[in-house]
């Protein structure tokens, strides 16, 4: 099971992403996904955004469950106030490895080519995409990118029994409830610092690693 | 009914083609092309729907001609269903848009779209008619260059049948019908055997062993692939030539009522070649045309052959068709060389003999050039099968090689007093014959057959029926239970429905009532079927009858909320998807149920559409369809999720991101295929759906995200440069055809296709060369993608030397979008050409690896347009193909890319290429060959 977890912001935009994987069952904590199942998640996850603009009418709760599926990937959502939104996306152990769409042969040639001209500048992407998430990231227990990315050959054996084998089941809701009110009571407390303001990026390494620790406890 | 498209009914030309906008005879002798081109007048008209511009350009007269079915009619455009389903719906359900329309489907604009695939579902299952002539009459029609007999003589005539047609309902109720049209047939062909179970279940795998690798043995879903396949090549190396704009460029945003002109021939192709199968009766023959012609030594004696080869005792046509069907007889007069006295006295004898069912047909027996004066292009069949339509185009590209083209291969005349008269004997035959026979028909089975069924009585009668059958099956054997045909109906003993049981009339009465348009009739009908099939475990009936009872239960006036919707009809189109595809390995009938259900509960509106995607994401998840169907159905997803309108001002409800998301999808999956038109068209939807977002930034807020999309663009603009380069070359080598139309192309090219047609235009000076254009197109459409890229590749931020022109959705948000540092370096992107060049430079320098598959690719699809071998593994096969072809790569890496490695030689690398292809010549051909 491999998460990606991403708070939304007003405009669409991400303020923060983590993708982490189960800690259950003796899970590593480690996200499974490849390349190019990275770059489809921000898909998924921002064309779930319809979804909730609709859901969140009918629904009372802050917590509103499933709310969507792509093929393997299935989208949980929890409203915070100030539409800010948690997505969490989670993909159960058997495609893992796969984006889960039924990618023609050639679709990799595009990952292959798009991941070489990542791989080529290693030193200018991250630092730049990530300009303070790099010390967070150091300070940081679980999975960084450049691990990530060496270790998604080899996944290790599926879980089946665990929430991750059924995204549908109550157990695992209720776990993903869990996990987004601990998260939520962390980003409540990171937001109220005065310099933060709407709509900005969270790069508090304490609240990442906050959220680090719900995922191992939780999921 | 028929709008603006309707022209008047006297006109000649514009009365027959106007059913397919994809499809339209072109006279080939004004076109200021290429050679090349011209020897393909086949296949030539599928790139028109998306190439206006260079139909207005090179043949203003054919276009006038056809303007009107280019281009959808402006008033259907205004009841669209998407404007229809669900907007201006106040927040009563719990979901945005939950209601849908009441009335039928057959009321909405969407049924007299031509390209539009309800439309085709009306036009596609339709009466077929069966022909079976005498030998004179194949000789006479031969004569007038119709190699295909009678058949092909008719066929395109009855895609439309002249006039209103009223068809009177179960009730008695009738309704004029503008768009009625039957289908011909060879008499005896096209038949599926029962027991063979046709379809491979994949099509990506290798064919299964003990197949043989003719076409005849590939399954329909195949060939409809490969036929659009041969299309899509043909329009990229069309606009590879330069000749044609790569997209519409009228085309703003996802127009969803507009179908993809593929998509529509995909699905055309799909249900065109309907096989003559037991379990539905759509392809058998309603009526049989019987022709003689007046030449014939003795006439009737001919009839009366023809007549006993038309009977079930014949073997000629499989026992589960009922024999019964109309028969109509034809005698064709010989204008030129019978006398018309003596046909009219056969013909009086005809009548005496046979009854009403009768006409005499007279056309000429000369064939008609185009240069005479009543001659009038005969269209193409707009229904052909798909492997009709592959051995033509194989044939066209057979016949390119060798330039002895015959124009009437293809291009055929007829004269007008020809055409009319068929068309009046096609009227005839079907508003005197065969609607009326199957009124009287339907209404017959319906009180003797089905209506038994429909009492408590005839629940009860079947109940008992298997009851019994339940016990003589311990008791007695099974060849007297199928001496007794009432208890039982003898299908697990034959594996079909002899016709005369109840099962197969009620099935033919549905499928009549469904031809007839009484949607209602054929819902209950089917519904009976459905459970007596699968009491009789007939699968593929059963799966047949479920697709049947969901399209007429969503194509009918419907009262039932959606949430009954979902109810009733998911649970029949999954029953039918799982016995087709499952049960019966029918991949033909899996992939058709599905996509049709798509299509109509996507005109459904509401909530229907998150239905209709489902159900698309189901068939892409079972793999179901090959590489193109797939991109197609990518594609179309998108414009369901666009077909769903919002609510209030927000739009909430809609699927803008969705839509958007599935439109990068699809690029993905064109990309991968090497079709690089497709896949910038898609980019482009994806573009302009992005930025109908409320949000500013659409998706490219995430790294990932627009990376790959940069990603995408950067692979959609080298393919469609290189294919150009090669065309270009290619052209030079050839001998400079249509020069000066390349220069112009392709600055048209770069600043349209690319969907910001004000922006682009204004910013770039018409003087200006190429490169600079489409630098600052990419960057002005793709703004944050490049920024992302810019960012990451280089550390500098340039200095802002222009003003910066922030793209489509200005910034509203001022405010936040001053503080936060990732949004301070927005300014950059949007001034710096340089800085985008920057961004790609890296890409020849460091490494030619990321682009090597890519031009290895291109060097592929060029040697195939040199060599002219079909496009087809080009598509297929998008690796980087090294193979045989390795020693084109060298010569191709240092022409396009090794010339330098800043950044001002790449695009001193493009400028080169683009003058090349487009003015010098000599010198460009030399180095794209190397």
């Amino acid at each position: 099971m491999s998460y990606y977890f991403a708070i939304i912001g007003t405009q669409d935009n991400p303020l923060f992403e983590y993708d982490f994987g189960t800690s259950k069952q003796g899970g590593d904590g480690i996200a499974r996904f490849t390349e190019q199942a990275r770059q489809l998640n921000q898909f998924i996850i921002h064309s779930s955004l319809d979804i909730v603009e609709e859901v969140q009418w009918t629904n009372g709760q802050m917590y509103l469950k499933l709310i969507d599926r792509f093929f393997t990937s299935y989208i949980s959502c929890f409203l915070t106030a100030s539409n800010i939104k948690f997505l969490l996306l989670h993909q159960p152990p058997s495609s893992s490895s796969s984006s889960g769409l039924p990618a023609s042969s050639g679709a990799s040639t595009l990952t292959s080519s798009s991941s070489t001209t990542l791989g080529q500048h290693p030193p200018t992407s991250t630092s730049t995409s990530s300009l303070s998430v790099i010390p967070s990231l150091s300070t940081l227990t679980g999975g960084g990118n450049s691990s990530t990315t060496t270790l998604v050959g080899g996944g290790t054996s599926r879980t089946s029994t665990s929430i991750a084998a059924n995204p549908t089941s109550p157990q695992t809701e209720e776990a993903i409830r869990n996990f987004f009110t601990e998260v939520y009571e962390n980003y409540v407390k990171a937001i109220m610092s005065p310099f933060y303001k709407t709509n900005m990026e969270i790069r508090s390494p304490v609240f990442r690693a906050r959220v680090a620790a719900a995922g191992r406890k939780y999921l | 009914m028929q709008s603006a498209d309707n022209a008047p009914p006297n006109d000649p030309l514009a009365s027959l083609p106007m059913a397919n906008p994809t499809m339209k005879p072109l006279p080939s002798k004004q076109r200021g092309q290429p050679l090349i081109l011209d020897s393909r007048p086949l296949s030539q008209p599928e790139a028109q729907p998306s190439t206006p511009i260079r139909e207005r350009r090179t043949n203003p007269s054919a276009a006038s001609l056809f303007r009107s079915t280019l281009t959808p009619p402006p008033g259907s455009r205004s009841g669209s269903p998407a404007s229809m389903g669900s907007p201006a719906r106040s927040l009563t359900g719990s979901v945005f848009g939950s209601g849908g329309f009441k009335q039928s489907l057959l009321d909405t604009a969407a049924a007299e779209n031509p390209g539009d695939p309800l439309n085709l579902i009306l036009k596609s299952f339709v009466p077929h008619i069966a022909i079976h002539d005498s030998e004179d009459v194949e000789h006479l029609v031969k004569e007038k260059g119709f190699k295909g007999g009678l058949f092909e003589l008719l066929r395109p005539f009855g895609e439309r049948v002249q006039g209103r047609v009223i068809i009177r309902d179960s009730n008695g109720a009738s309704r004029t019908w503008d768009d009625f049209s039957v289908r011909f047939t060879k008499f005896g062909e096209a038949v599926e055997d029962p027991d063979r179970l046709p379809d491979p279940r994949s099509l990506r795998g290798p064919p299964p062993n003990g197949q043989p690798p003719g076409r005849k043995k590939t399954s329909l879903v195949q060939q409809v692939e490969q036929v659009v396949e041969k299309h899509l090549g043909f329009a990229e190396e069309e606009a590879s030539m330069g000749t044609a704009t790569p997209t519409t460029p009228t085309r703003q945003g996802l127009d969803t009522d507009a179908t993809s002109p593929y998509y529509a021939l995909y699905i055309r192709r799909l249900l065109s070649g309907i096989p003559m199968a037991s379990h539905e009766t759509f392809s058998h023959p309603v009526a049989c045309v019987i022709a003689i012609s007046s030449r014939h030594p003795a006439p009737i004696e001919a009839l009366r052959q023809l007549y006993s080869e038309t009977t079930p005792a014949e073997q000629r046509i499989p026992p589960w068709i009922d024999g019964d069907f109309l028969r109509y007889y034809v005698l064709i007069h010989d204008e030129e060389r019978s006398d018309i006295t003596k046909s009219m006295q056969l013909f009086d004898q005809m009548k005496r003999h046979f009854g009403l069912h009768c006409h005499l047909l007279r056309i000429r027996s000369s064939q008609s050039a185009q240069t005479d004066d009543d001659s009038i292009p005969l269209p193409r069949s707009d229904w052909m099968s798909a492997s009709e339509e592959l051995a033509d185009i194989e044939r066209s590209e057979q016949l390119k090689d060798s330039f002895d083209d015959d124009p009437h291969l293809f291009n055929r005349y007829i004269f007008e007093s020809d055409a009319t008269a068929i068309r009046t004997f096609i009227r005839e035959m079907v508003i005197q014959s065969i609607i009326p026979t199957m009124e009287r028909n339907v209404s017959l089975w319906n009180d003797q057959v089905a209506s038994r069924r429909r009492g408590i009585s005839g629940r009860f009668m079947s109940l008992s029926k298997r009851f019994t059958m339940f016990g003589s099956s311990s008791s007695s054997s099974s060849s007297s239970r199928n001496s007794t045909s009432t208890s039982s109906n003898g299908f697990d003993t034959l594996g079909y429905y002899r016709p005369d049981t109840p099962e197969a009339i009620m099935r033919r009465l549905a499928d009549f009532a469904f031809m007839l348009r009484d949607w209602k009739l054929a819902m209950s009908t089917y519904d009976l079927l459905r459970s007596d099939f699968q009491n009789d475990k007939a699968w593929k009936y059963h799966a047949s009858a479920n697709e049947m009872a969901a399209l007429s239960l969503l194509i009918m006036p419907q009262n039932m909320s959606s949430k009954n919707r979902v109810e009733i009809i998911n649970p029949m189109v999954e029953q039918a998807l799982y016995s087709y595809h499952t049960r019966c390995s029918s991949l033909y009938g899996a992939v058709r149920s599905t996509l049709l259900s798509l299509e109509l509960l996507r005109l459904r509106g509401g909530t229907g559409i998150d239905e209709s995607v489902r159900w698309g994401t189901r068939l892409l998840e079972m793999r179901l369809l090959g590489p193109i169907g797939d991109a197609l159905l990518r594609e179309r997803l998108a414009v369901c999720y666009a077909s769903k309108g919002g609510t209030g001002s927000q739009l909430w409800g809609s699927r803008r991101r969705k839509s958007a998301m599935w439109s990068v999808l699809a690029a993905q999956a064109w990309v991968s295929m090497g079709k690089y038109l497709q896949a910038q068209k898609c980019l482009a939807d994806a573009r302009s759906m992005y930025s109908l977002l409320p949000s500013e930034w659409g998706v490219q807020g995430f790294n990932g995200a627009s990376e790959f999309l940069a990603g995408l663009n950067d692979a959609v603009r080298d393919g469609l440069k290189l294919t150009r380069e090669y065309a270009g070359a290619l052209e030079e080598a050839e001998g400079g055809h249509g020069q000066n139309n390349e220069g112009e192309g392709l600055q048209f090219d770069e600043s349209s296709n690319l969907g910001i047609p004000p922006k682009a235009t204004g910013e770039a000076p018409p003087d200006k060369p190429e490169t600079k254009v489409q630098v600052d197109v990419e960057q002005d459409g793709f703004n944050g993608q490049s920024t992302m890229s810019s960012q990451q590749a280089q550390q500098q931020a340039q200095p802002p030397g222009a003003p910066p022109q922030i793209p489509t959705p200005t910034a509203s948000l001022s405010s936040s979008s001053s503080h936060s540092p990732e949004i301070d370096s927005e300014p950059v992107p949007p001034q710096s050409g340089g800085g985008f060049e920057n961004a790609i430079t890296p890409t020849p320098t460091s490494g030619n690896s990321p682009t090597r598959p890519r031009k290895a690719s291109m060097a592929v699809r060029a040697s195939r347009v040199l060599s002219a071998v079909d496009l087809e593994q080009a598509g297929l096969g998008p690796g980087p193909g090294p193979g045989p072809l390795s020693p084109l790569m060298p010569a191709r890496l240092a022409s396009g890319s090794g010339s330098g490695s800043g950044s001002g030689s790449v695009s001193g690398g493009r400028e080169d290429s683009s003058k090349s292809s487009s003015k010098e010549g000599k010198d460009g051909g030399g180095t794209g060959f190397g």
